[in-house]
């Protein structure tokens, strides 16, 4: 299949880029070096006032400041040295198609001759500022985070290092998604869409109630805060196989807030949200709306919530007619509800009446819309 | 009609010279077990090196302090000279009797201003222990004379109660006391303290000493010269309080107090006495002995209702910048150290005075807590050694305008951590008119212009100190930025080479570079 070829090169392709801009970057050091001059390299500012909400991406993006790391400044010369060494280090890592985790090149440099890192934080930061200088990410790199993705179950199947996965043959638990899932290959999907949900108790009630069928979908379970893996295969799911995503979460702030960083990215990671951001994904729920068309059980607003709530308010990515009514229809019931609150209705419901009814009234309005 | 005060203080005089003693023993400096024994030092000391001084050679001193086995109160104090030596007859008047040392009715810029000479060690020996002191002579004509010295408290006589003479070539004084009830301490009231900021004012003068343990310690000399002599001269009456006023009236040649005041005090004409007399209502015709304290200080301060001329400023003998140096270099080995004196200034409208200021950085500079002892203080941080007309203010720290005027710097402008700076800071001040605080004669009084000069003394070194310290800081910061180049440079340019796939680049140009400057940028 020629498709499929060229998804392969595709693959490859991030990693081959990341090794030609080191090697671009040593050579660029040599000749500084050779022209008696101090190396220096440009990295974005990454520091709160140069992360700028980009309204027309709808994600955090940086702004146009950067700073100078310079080999001739006494104060930066060592971390320029740190950052040498990282490089060589991922690049072979890239050379030898191995992945280390962010813990496990921290303590590699135990070894190092420009000596061990201060803490994770020192390494992790050396990390950074390759990524935002070369807009790589770390898993160009060959370098992970520590936790894996979560689980996708669903008509997909994927090619992981010469594996043959099918994400519904792979045991209840679904297909975990790997930290390294740019190196996977979708082969062939045949779902319609993505809903991911926050809970693995959710996701397993929707594995079990077979809505991946049902909806023609992949459910994909979150495990909370997305990990970057997560985040990755839903913007791939999203971009590669044209699947619009849909995220169900607990009707909380923080529900409201897992989903809003799959849709546009977290400030942190502002430098690298465009490899991150899914800005299409949309929010079915639990919403406000929710709480009272459907009458589910609440608890009522901690003092935290609430302050979150009026934080959420005022953040640029939920400047929208939706999340501003739905933001401020809970303050005014001053209750929240978990996903989970449906099993009052019977552990089906959720999959029988509530879903169908909510990806009804989105895709109707997405077709309206168009 | 005689009033009641004179006929006590008749009395007072003609009986009794122990009485007087004991009377006026805090003022003498014999209070206190660590103060009374820094005391004989002193007065020892301060004999001996005058005595070398005026015989014109480079004083050559050795203290020794003996304990008595068990008794941790008794000793042996011991206080050898290589001046000219004494002549028998002279014994007795030198060693025994009260006030009747040189310097009492000689005034001039001393150190032996305080306390009434080596007859009250003498006196104060006789005192606790009730043996007599030995004074072994000889003025180098081959007779060495070995003198047993009591004072016979009733006539005010030096008495040698057993003598012995020997033969042999040796020139100088050694005076042995024995003393009961003082207490052995290398605390800063101690005798080594005292031997110590000695030495560093008087940098001509060779030390030897022996403490109670038998420690030998040796403060060499720094300069082979011998400072010049200050002249005697008159006092004058800004500068004079009731008890200078009433020692001179003892020992004054004239018959009545209008002579006494224009014979004896400087600026004072016949005409200004008799005005002075008038104003402080004493009898211009009474005899000067028979003067009270309160008439004296009537006296006093009638004096400062009258004109005078002020008295004249060619006397002032200050140490000298570079001998304050060598004093301090030797005996501290500091790493820096800078002094300076002051142009003469006047304060009170006309008296006289210098300031000089040194300050010592490094080596065995600042309080210690290693000068060996069991009672040492556990101190650190910035030393402050005073002194007036070269000798050491060990008491009376707290009101003294030098302490003041230290206190009153902010330090840290100059680069110091008082609490934490190896530093001697040493302020001297020269003068016929010491303004001290009191008759124990410590510490100086807060006069504003001694005062300001002292400070302006103490900040003119500090600003030389900062000088020093800065320069340090930039030499290591140098240092430290080379280092750090040195360091990381080379692992740049072979992980850059490793990472382009090329031959590693000569880094030594570069290193070169930016060793110097720092060119780094910041962010735009």
């Amino acid at each position: 299949m020629p498709k499929k070829k060229v998804k392969m090169a595709r693959e490859r392709g991030h990693r081959q880029k990341a090794s030609r801009k080191l090697t671009e970057m040593g050579q660029d050091v040599v000749n500084d070096i050779k022209n008696v001059c101090p190396p220096k390299l440009k990295i974005p500012s990454r520091s709160t006032s140069n992360i700028i909400y980009d309204e027309v991406h709808r994600y955090f993006v940086l702004g146009p400041r950067w700073g100078v790391r310079s080999a001739g400044s006494m104060k930066q010369v060592k971390k320029f040295a740190q950052l040498l060494c990282t490089a060589d280090f991922a690049k072979e890592l890239i050379k030898q198609g191995k992945f280390a985790t962010l813990r496990e090149m921290y303590y590699t440099a135990e070894g190092w001759e420009v000596g061990p890192f201060y803490d994770q934080g020192e390494s992790d930061g050396i990390i950074e500022d390759l990524e935002a200088a070369f807009g790589l990410k770390r898993e160009d790199l060959g370098l992970t985070p520590e936790e894996d993705g979560a689980a996708v179950y669903g008509k997909l199947v994927v090619n992981e290092d010469g594996v043959v996965i099918d994400a519904t043959k792979a045991g209840r638990a679904g297909y975990t998604i790997p930290p390294t899932i740019d190196d996977v290959e979708f082969l062939k999907c045949k779902a319609k869409r993505v809903i991911a949900v926050e809970t693995m108790g959710m996701y397993h009630r929707l594995v079990q109630e077979q809505a991946w069928k049902k909806f023609d979908s992949l459910i994909v379970g979150l495990k909370g805060q997305a990990a970057r893996a997560t985040r990755r295969f839903l913007k791939r799911a999203n971009e590669e196989l044209g699947l619009p995503v849909y995220l169900n979460c607990d009707g909380d702030p923080f529900g409201f807030h897992i989903a809003m960083v799959i849709i546009s990215g977290s400030a942190k990671l502002a430098y690298i949200n465009h490899e991150l951001a899914v800005p299409d994904a949309k929010y079915l729920g639990v919403t406000a709306s929710d709480i009272v068309n459907y009458k589910l059980p609440t608890d009522k607003l901690r003092e935290l919530d609430i302050a979150r709530l009026k934080q959420l308010q005022k953040d640029p990515r939920y400047n929208t007619k939706f999340w501003q009514s739905e933001i401020k229809k809970m303050l005014e019931l001053g209750r929240k509800a978990e996903q989970q609150a449906f099993a009052k209705y019977g552990l089906a419901y959720v999959v029988k009446e509530y879903m169908p009814a909510k990806l009804k009234e989105v895709e109707e309005q997405e077709f309206l819309g168009r | 009609m005689k009033t009641m005060a004179e006929e006590l203080f008749k009395e007072f005089r003609e009986h009794s010279v122990s009485e007087f003693f004991r009377k006026n023993a805090a003022m003498l400096g014999y209070t206190g077990k660590i103060r009374s024994l820094t005391t004989i030092i002193h007065e020892g000391v301060t004999n001996a090196i005058d005595a070398a001084e005026e015989t014109g050679v480079l004083p050559k001193i050795v203290v020794i302090i003996k304990r008595f086995d068990e008794e941790p109160e008794h000793f042996r104090v011991i206080i050898e000279d290589n001046a000219s030596g004494i002549p028998e007859e002279f014994i007795p008047n030198v060693f025994g009797k009260m006030l009747a040392g040189t310097k009492l009715h000689r005034y001039m810029q001393s150190r032996g201003q305080q306390g009434i000479g080596v007859s009250g060690s003498v006196m104060f020996g006789q005192i606790t222990s009730g043996k007599p002191a030995t004074v072994i002579t000889s003025t180098g004509n081959g007779d060495i004379i070995r003198a047993d010295v009591m004072i016979d408290v009733d006539r005010n006589e030096g008495k040698i109660t057993n003598v012995e003479k020997h033969k042999g070539k040796w020139r100088g004084t050694r005076v042995e006391v024995e003393v009961k009830d003082v207490t052995y301490m290398r605390s800063r009231y101690g005798p080594f303290n005292y031997l110590r900021m000695t030495a560093i004012a008087n940098p001509h003068v060779h030390i030897t000493f022996v403490e109670p343990d038998g420690t030998l310690t040796i403060l060499e000399s720094a300069t082979d010269k011998v400072p010049e002599r200050p002249k005697p001269m008159p006092l004058h009456p800004w500068g004079i309080m009731s008890d200078d006023l009433l020692i001179l009236a003892k020992h004054t040649k004239s018959r009545n107090v209008v002579s006494f005041l224009s014979a004896e005090l400087s600026r004072v004409s016949k005409r200004k006495a008799e005005e002075v007399c008038k104003l402080a209502s004493v009898p211009p015709k009474k005899k000067p002995s028979e003067l009270t304290w309160e008439e004296a200080e009537r006296i006093v301060s009638a004096f400062k209702q009258v004109k005078l001329y002020a008295p004249p400023t060619s006397g002032l003998r200050p140490i000298g910048a570079a001998d304050i140096e060598s004093g301090m270099r030797q005996i501290l080995n500091p790493e820096f150290v800078y002094a300076i004196n002051r142009p003469p200034k006047v304060y009170r409208g006309g008296l006289p005075f210098i300031v000089e200021a040194g300050i010592a950085y490094g080596g065995s500079a600042g309080k210690t807590t290693d000068r060996k002892n069991e009672n040492e203080e556990g101190e650190a941080g910035m030393e402050l050694i005073r002194f007036a007309n070269r000798a050491p203010l060990i008491f009376d720290q707290g009101g003294c305008a030098i302490t003041t005027a230290m206190r009153n710097i902010d330090w840290r402008r100059y680069g110091v951590d008082p609490a934490a700076a190896q530093l001697t800071l040493f302020v001297n001040v020269a003068s016929a008119y010491v303004p001290y605080t009191s008759a124990g004669k410590q510490s100086i009084a807060d006069e504003p212009e001694v005062l300001d000069e002292i400070r302006t003394a103490i900040m003119e070194v500090a600003r030389e100190l900062r000088k020093f310290l800065y320069r340090k800081i930039k030499i290591k910061e140098r240092q430290e930025r080379a280092g750090v180049f040195e360091q990381h440079l080379p692992i740049i340019a072979k992980k850059a080479a490793s990472l382009a796939n090329v031959k590693e680049p000569d880094i030594k140009p570069l290193l070169k570079k930016v060793s110097g400057v720092d060119n780094a940028e910041e962010e735009s």
